[in-house]
């Protein structure tokens, strides 16, 4: 049944706007509302309230909440110790209880007797938000809550505190008359309609191929993959590109560019941090993350692994590992601290980073003080806290995978035993070897079996004894060399397994109190754990409630945020921004999504899937929406200049890693081995030098200089330049979104960087090779046009090979 | 994604261009454009794409730039800006358990003492109002009348990677924007062909926190310090191949820039001219960072002035030097480091002989550059600031020789330039020199006062992260010390 939506017609009013505001707009550019980097969130209050400033209806959730929780919440909000006239505007009784002026604060249907309009409206010292807070409302948001009251003052619950409701599919018809099948396509086509504009055509077919493979592997298509394409798309384009899709999927490679993508979030890096940055390994949390994500593990179990793989019945190694993601934070080594300080400082960040990534809220901002905008209270902060606060921090060695570390441990304590059994047997011809021994002799002998020599057997180890056995005795003797060879085997199994950082329960809970502003020296009321009562009650196992309870409160359906919040990290990816835009707060200042039927029905789709990953994606990228093209229409830049509404795709500038990633692949240098310890590539002389401790930087040899820029190692304090120029994150806390910068700095190391100039001759002699034509598809992943080719024919080959290396479109995903 | 906030602030010239472009139809070529974009000034081009684009005020600035002299490590105040006879007199004895009751330091399980240990130094009157400076900073004793010395600085964490990084960025957790970082984002750079903000170092050894210190937090890395290096490169990268010639270099973003331009035209996609731009800056940086580290026609005069015996030398002296000609250069925040300042008595680190060691390597200079800022007529427009991450303790410690711990309840700063009161002490001690007894003067407040001076509220001057109106001076309120200005 073909299905009207009230859709706003936000865009005219919101492009006309901005014209009006934009010598305000330089202004704000130094005030809170702007987006800028890693996950800074751009408050499109003025948009919002364009949205409605001609609607008929005003809505309190899309209009008037944005505008009150920005300016009003902070002193007549939640938080009880902040709250002035006794009055609280979050709540529609608190708006009906007044405030200890007296005066009515909202009369439904009457703004000029309802105080907050008064207030809102003076021109005099008496105006809200005052003067001294820097905040003001514009004619619009004032116009917004007088209509607001006018149409009966109604609060409505904020929008991502209710479940995703299954959202009625539009019907829509493209073009040529045909009924739009996509349901993401019917969501977005609808909306545009309203608009009178219409999607851009699918993008070309190398366009098409070189992002898809981008998204979804971070490496640019070979020139096999693309004329493979070419021909089967010449055939029947559609089962081209889903045979291109699905092959993608299944590649080990898209483990690695959507685990990047997660490792943000974890705040992953190589390094503990602070001022001393020793390196630390916890590589093998990496490497779990990609293989579960080839694995397509499904996303919820692939949480709760994560929080609180150590408590699962049986839990294996690899569910040990997994709990690495809350060891990503920070260790300061600083001498003369207070452990316990930084001990709690993780903990915060624990629950942070847990409140941003599963549930896109901002919890942190109760370590201090009751949320001034969202509801949740200090004491709820550190219910969540104590969750968090009852962990050891082991090292755990990981063994191969079809080995146990106890049988391991325990094969090596026999073969041990049956050396020094060996070597009971054979006391006697030891000790005649020993009583020749000449001093002369001895003193040729190795500083520790000297050593042994000069105690009494008594007093020797065993270990001493075996070192001493061996340089004669043994030595002639085949079933002692059999025994030893086995047991040095099994010890560097043991001893030399890599290891990495893991969580574990501590027998005895710590108790957790609330600390006054967020200071551990000011303890306050002892909590217990719990989660905030604005969302679903959470069901625990055992009495008190543990990690594991936590984890399968995140993921449970009833949640109404964590769903949410990953389709949309996902989509964001896709097209440069999330439905909800504020992709680390859907709270109430955050910003409301743009599509917000679309929003639920991806969530609750994603949960249907069982939380498929790689559903997600192929739904997302199979897409008329995802395929248009990315070239920017004279209609759309008009009417949505900053392609809100996906009249067409996004040009993307490629993630740090991805940039060194394209071009190791079109030089041909690329390595393209899964996982294993971090790498060293080269990196200027002196970075290293610019931490605290001076840390080495061997060079990797061989084919470890040309892996993924994933594999690199980074130090937090001296993150490796070609990275961190690119944005690539600091992994100091999560970071759920990447700013996209484009600065000289970035041009120097394209340039100038040894790397790339490595990679400049490595594609130079490739030119040699196959011509100009090929490395121009290398790089950009299409034919050059003869205006091009002709620039670069006028150039000698090492020239032309830099240049390509340099292009903008080598580094941006179409 | 910021660019679109970029892109929206700078959709004026460039969207009636464009808009003039697709009603001539885009086919009119590449040509047409390229050319048409090759005519503008440069300046113009600059000013619509470069994120580093002067940016209005919120209100008159008194003024533009600021340098940092950062003495890291924690210099000792008792030993050089506050005079306290009492403490001599008092040498010795236990501190008095009021001061102490409650109060936290570092290194307390192990050397904390608490016997008083008095200043070994002379100290002078200087100036018109007679301030007492010791005889270890003798040059800085001769500007003292350019100078606000501020001797009740107080702040709040006591180890030194959070507190060098509390007096940078406001906060002791890693991963936020640091001042230079605030205020190239507020205020955009004047200068076209070097960073906004720049760094140099000097010392045994880089200072604790290392990066992070001039980092760019969640801002874009466009605004974080760049370090300028004394060996190789004064920028990473900087350089041409050795193997590519400046022939072939230009040759490349030429053709770079004609390939980018093509592309902006087929896709409509502002960031190509964007990146545009920034290829150009690259190529003018590739000569002005060089030409800015050759200091060969400096007068010996001035070199005598700041004490550089040997100008191909790094030392804290050339560094004052570079700082002038940055300022000059229009570069917006520029900040020294300089260790070890650490005097806790270590071997290498005590008062007898280490701390008159160090204070030889800044005090001459750290004075020479202001009097040189003044003489150029720069020093009513640069703010210059002295100190560290905090003090030291007015109870000594006693490792191999004498020393003292980290103290954050009072020590000293200075600032001159930038409309500081000229000639005025701002704030004083108790006679032990351990807290204030007049104008507390918090490290936000000090944050507060030079973003005034530079025209931006530190309340406006916020992003919002994870849910924070994320501010260089945090939370807690700050003030504007007005009494130190003007």
């Amino acid at each position: 049944m073909p299905r009207r939506l009230t859709l706003r017609p936000y865009v005219q009013r919101g492009s006309s706007k901005r014209l009006r505001l934009l010598p305000r707009c330089l202004q704000i550019t130094i005030s809170a509302c702007i987006l800028l980097g890693c996950g800074v969130q751009l408050a499109v209050a003025q948009q919002t309230g364009d949205e409605a400033s001609s609607a008929a209806d005003v809505s309190f959730n899309r209009d008037v909440l944005p505008i009150l929780s920005a300016n009003c919440y902070a002193c007549h909000g939640f938080d009880e110790e902040a709250r002035q006239a006794d009055l609280r505007l979050d709540s529609a009784a608190g708006a009906a209880a007044g405030s200890d002026l007296g005066e009515p604060i909202l009369v439904a249907g009457d703004p000029d007797a309802s105080l907050l309009i008064k207030r809102v409206e003076a021109t005099d010292d008496d105006i809200m938000p005052p003067m001294e807070t820097g905040k003001s409302l514009s004619k619009e948001q004032q116009e917004i809550l007088r209509r607001w009251v006018a149409q009966g003052g109604k609060y409505e619950k904020h929008w991502s505190f209710e479940p995703p409701q299954p959202p009625p599919v539009p019907e829509v018809v493209d073009i040529h008359g045909q009924p739009v099948t996509h349901p993401i396509d019917r969501f977005i086509q609808a909306k545009l309609k309203s608009q009178e504009l219409a999607p851009s055509p699918i993008a070309n077919d190398t366009t098409l191929l070189r992002r898809v493979s981008l998204d979804l592997t971070g490496l640019p298509p070979t020139l096999a993959e693309i004329d493979h394409y070419l021909a089967a798309a010449a055939i029947d384009r559609e089962a081209a590109y889903r045979e291109a899709v699905e092959s993608l999927l299944n590649s080990p490679h898209y483990g690695e560019r959507w685990g990047r993508w997660w490792l943000d979030q974890a705040r992953y890096a190589d390094s503990n941090g602070y001022s001393i940055d020793a390196p630390r390994q916890i590589w093998k949390f990496r490497d779990w993350v990609i293989d579960a994500l080839n694995a397509d593990m499904p996303f919820d179990q692939f949480t709760i692994e994560q929080l609180a793989g150590d408590l699962l019945p049986q839990a294996t190694q690899s569910q040990r590992v997994a709990t690495g993601f809350h060891r990503n934070t920070q260790i300061n080594q600083e001498g003369g601290i207070d452990k316990e300080q930084f001990r709690i400082d993780s903990v915060f960040d624990r629950v942070a980073t847990t409140g941003t990534v599963w549930l896109g809220l901002t919890v942190g901002c109760c370590q201090c003080h009751d949320h001034k905008f969202d509801p949740i209270q200090q004491r709820e902060y550190y219910q969540l806290f104590a969750f968090f606060n009852n962990q050891d921090e082991p090292t755990l060695k990981v063994y191969g995978d079809s080995v146990s570390g106890e049988e391991l441990r325990s094969e090596l304590k026999g073969a041990y035993a049956a050396l020094d059994q060996y070597i009971q047997d054979h006391l006697a011809e030891y000790e005649a070897w020993e009583s020749k021994l000449t001093d002369a002799e001895v003193k040729k002998l190795a500083d520790s079996a000297q050593k042994g020599l000069s105690m009494t057997r008594d007093k020797r180890s065993s270990e001493q004894m075996r070192e001493l056995f061996a340089i004669e005795v043994g030595k002639i003797s085949s079933d002692f060399q059999t025994l030893l060879q086995r047991a040095e085997e099994l010890d560097n199994q043991v001893n030399g397994a890599a290891t990495t950082l893991v969580m574990a329960e501590r027998a005895q809970p710590r108790s957790t109190t609330v600390f006054i502003k967020g200071d551990f020296t000011r303890p306050a009321e002892e909590v217990q754990p719990g989660t905030p009562s604005v969302l679903h009650p959470l069901q625990a196992d055992g009495e008190l409630p543990n990690r594991l309870d936590l984890a399968r409160w995140i993921v449970s359906a009833d949640n109404p945020l964590t769903a949410r919040v990953i389709v949309n990290r996902v989509w964001q990816v896709y097209f440069g921004r999330g439905i909800v835009e504020t992709e680390n707060d859907f709270g109430s200042l955050g910003v409301p999504p743009s599509h917000p039927q679309l929003l639920d029905w991806l969530a609750l789709d994603f949960q249907e899937q069982q939380w498929s990953l790689k559903s997600l994606h192929r739904l997302i990228v199979t897409s008329h929406t995802y395929r248009q093209s990315s070239q920017v229409r004279e209609d759309l830049r008009r009417i949505d200049p900053n392609n809100y509404l996906l009249g067409r795709q996004q040009r993307l500038r490629l993630d740090a890693e991805l940039i060194r990633d394209v071009a190791l692949s079109a030089s041909g240098l690329l390595e393209s081995q899964l996982g294993g310890p971090p790498v060293f590539p080269p990196i200027p002389d002196g970075v290293m030098g610019q931490g605290q401790v001076k840390r080495a930087w061997k060079v990797s040899v061989g084919a470890d200089r040309y892996r993924r820029g994933l594999y690199t190692f980074v130090y937090r304090a001296t993150p490796p330049p070609s990275l961190n120029v690119f944005d690539a994150p600091d992994g100091f806390s999560t970071c759920t979104r990447r700013s996209r910068s484009n600065t000289p700095l970035q041009a120097l190391t394209l340039l100038n960087d040894s790397a790339f100039v490595e990679f400049a001759s490595a594609l130079q002699q490739r030119i040699e090779h196959e011509g100009i034509e090929a490395a121009f598809r290398r790089c950009t992943g299409r034919v050059p046009s003869d205006d091009e080719l002709q620039i670069l024919a006028g150039l000698d080959i090492k020239t032309a090979a830099r240049v390509l290396l340099n292009l903008d479109e080598t580094l941006t995903r179409e | 994604m910021r660019e679109f906030e970029h892109n929206k602030l700078k959709i004026g010239n460039w969207h009636t261009r464009r808009h003039f472009f697709s009603r001539c139809g885009i086919g009119v070529g590449s040509l047409a454009l390229s050319s048409l974009l090759a005519g503008e000034s440069r300046a113009e081009s600059l000013g619509e794409e470069n994120p580093l684009a002067p940016k209005p005020t919120h209100f008159l600035p008194k003024a533009k730039n600021v340098i940092f002299l950062f003495m890291a490590g924690g210099p000792s105040q008792l030993e050089m800006l506050d005079y306290k006879p009492r403490l001599a007199e008092l040498n010795g004895q236990p501190i008095p358990e009021s001061y102490i009751a409650g109060k936290r330091f570092a290194f307390m399980d192990s050397s904390h003492r608490v016997n008083l240990l008095g200043s070994k130094r002379p100290f002078q009157q200087y100036g018109n109002n007679g301030t007492w400076i010791s005889d270890l900073l003798p040059h800085t004793a001769q500007i003292v009348d350019e100078l606000t010395i501020v001797k009740t600085c107080k702040t709040d964490l006591f180890n030194h990677a959070p507190a060098k990084l509390f007096m940078n960025a406001g906060t002791g957790q890693f991963g936020r924007p640091s001042m230079g970082a605030w205020v190239t984002y507020g205020l955009g750079s004047e200068c076209e062909d070097l960073p906004g903000f720049v760094v140099l170092q000097s010392g045994p050894r880089g200072p604790r926190g290392g990066g992070v210190l001039w980092g760019s937090g969640m801002l874009p890395t466009t605004y974080q310090g760049v370090p300028l290096r004394n060996q190789g490169d004064p920028i990473l990268n900087l350089s041409t191949p050795s193997q590519v010639t400046t022939h072939e270099q230009r040759q490349v973003i030429d053709a770079v820039r004609e390939l980018n331009l093509k592309r902006l035209v087929e896709t409509g996609d502002e960031e190509i001219s964007t990146r545009i731009n920034a290829y150009e800056m690259a190529f003018r940086m590739q000569s002005s960072a060089p030409e800015l580290m050759d200091t060969s026609a400096e007068s010996q005069n001035t070199l005598d002035l700041y004490g550089i015996r040997d100008p191909g030398e790094s030392s804290f002296a050339r560094n004052c030097l570079l700082a002038r000609r940055l300022v000059e250069r229009g570069v917006r925040f520029i900040q020294l480091y300089h260790t070890n300042w650490d005097h806790h008595g270590g071997p290498t680190e005590n008062l007898e002989k280490h701390l008159p060691e160090i204070c030889r390597e800044i005090d001459q200079p750290s004075a020479a550059l202001v009097m040189d800022l003044r003489r150029h007529g720069l020093l009513d427009d640069t703010i210059v600031v002295w100190g560290g991450e905090f003090g030291r303790t007015p109870m000594g410690e006693v490792r191999e020789s004498t020393g003292r711990n980290h103290h954050i309840d009072a020590f000293t700063m200075w600032f001159a330039g930038g409309g500081f009161r000229r000639g005025y002490v701002h704030g004083e001690t108790d006679e032990l020199g351990f807290g204030p007894v007049s104008h507390p003067t918090h490290v936000r407040d000090i944050h507060a006062t030079i973003l005034h001076q530079l025209g931006l509220d530190h309340k406006r001057l916020s992003v919002r992260f994870q849910g924070l109106d994320v501010r260089l001076t945090g939370v807690d309120e700050a003030h504007v010390m007005h009494e130190a200005l003007g």
